[in-house]
């Protein structure tokens, strides 16, 4: 581990202590889990604290876990990931925080701390259903108008429960039930030791 | 039409069709319905080396002014609504000619939950052009293609 991920990682855990569940360092990136009832905390501590400052949100998405490790993974189904990065300090944070409820997946918004991540929070509640607690304009971003499920749950299937036609009777367009066999093709994964010289350890 | 010989006539005679598909295929005005990376290709054919402009095809921005639809890239369910719009926009008699695979019946994304299957279950369509994307050359031999058809369909001889 760099100079610069130790003073950053040992920043961290002077700023956040206990505040962090878990922390990972992994090809040169560091890696934090936080939980969801202090997130909001931890953010504005990232983004305020003098010797944290990350300014800047690079990106949020989902992740959904039921289908990890072959389906293996004994976790909670839903986190959030945040990408944050520090222009003053010229570092980098991976953050994540699992929903508590699989069911209802609820993260608190941090649209308040970061601007930009207001966008970023609709894609994942329109991809991923997680429902974030505190956006003032959670609608659907990328799919149809009045679609139906979430589409980048693992249990979604690949070509959706309805397909689009044009009825020349009712003079517009409408969805019909998907008529084709769903088709999924299972890439072959090839993973070689070291490569890119990149050591798997970090 | 072979018109060297009786101009010094000072007339020419022709047939009601031809010179209205004449007209036709003269200026074949095509609205742009770029949705992906075929439009990049589109718009090369549109310019200064395939130069769509000597065969009187314009690009218009207005559907009310346009003859033909190319309708270049993925088509979305999302936006399936709106291009049937822009083709109920545009004026009788007009053509649609469908760029590049995924237009053609989804192609890459023919398994996908947000793609319609082709653009042909949306609007009818008058020429497939095959690629991925296509070369400006295929989209041009397409547009000859159209041309041909136009000049095969008569309005006034039954």
């Amino acid at each position: 581990m760099s100079a610069k991920l130790e003073q950053l990682s040992q920043n961290l855990q002077k700023h956040l202590g206990e505040r962090i569940v878990g922390l990972q360092t992994a090809l040169g990136e560091i890696s934090i889990d936080v939980d969801a009832a202090v997130y909001q905390d931890v953010m504005l501590s990232l983004r305020d604290e003098p010797e944290l400052r990350f300014e800047q949100l690079i990106d949020l998405c989902g992740v959904d876990y039921s289908a990890y490790a072959d389906a293996h993974w004994q976790g909670k189904r839903f986190a959030v990931v945040l990408h944050l990065a520090s222009i003053a300090h010229n570092w980098r944070l991976r953050v994540r925080c699992f929903a508590p409820d699989d069911d209802f997946p609820v993260a608190p918004s941090v649209v308040s701390v970061w601007n930009s991540a207001n966008w970023f929070e609709r894609e994942a509640f329109d991809l991923f259903g997680i429902v974030f607690q505190g956006h003032t304009d959670l609608r659907r971003l990328l799919t149809d108008y009045g679609f139906i499920g979430h589409p980048f749950r693992k249990d979604f299937p690949v070509s959706g429960y309805v397909e689009m036609r044009y009825d020349p009777e009712q003079k517009r367009i409408v969805y019909q039930p998907v008529s084709i066999e769903p088709r999924e093709i299972t890439p072959r994964v090839i993973r070689e030791e070291n490569y890119g010289n990149v050591e798997n350890n970090g | 039409m072979g018109i060297e010989g009786i101009l010094q006539e000072g007339f020419v005679t022709t047939t009601a069709d031809k010179l209205i598909n004449y007209m036709r295929t003269g200026s074949m005005w095509p609205v742009t319905f770029g949705l992906a990376c075929c439009a990049i290709e589109m718009i090369h054919t549109g310019c200064s080396r395939y130069d769509l402009d000597r065969f009187g095809i314009i690009f218009r921005p207005s559907p009310r002014q346009a003859d033909v639809m190319i309708v270049a890239g993925t088509l979305t369910n999302k936006m399936a609504a709106a291009m049937r719009k822009v083709y109920d926009q545009m004026a009788e008699p007009r053509w649609v000619v469908s760029m590049g695979s995924c237009a053609n019946g989804g192609g890459y994304y023919h398994y996908s939950y947000s793609v319609v299957r082709g653009c042909d279950r949306i609007v009818p369509v008058d020429i497939y052009v095959p690629g991925c994307p296509p070369t400006s050359e295929a989209l041009l031999y397409g547009l000859l293609q159209l041309q041909n058809k136009i000049r095969r369909t008569s309005t006034i001889a039954r």
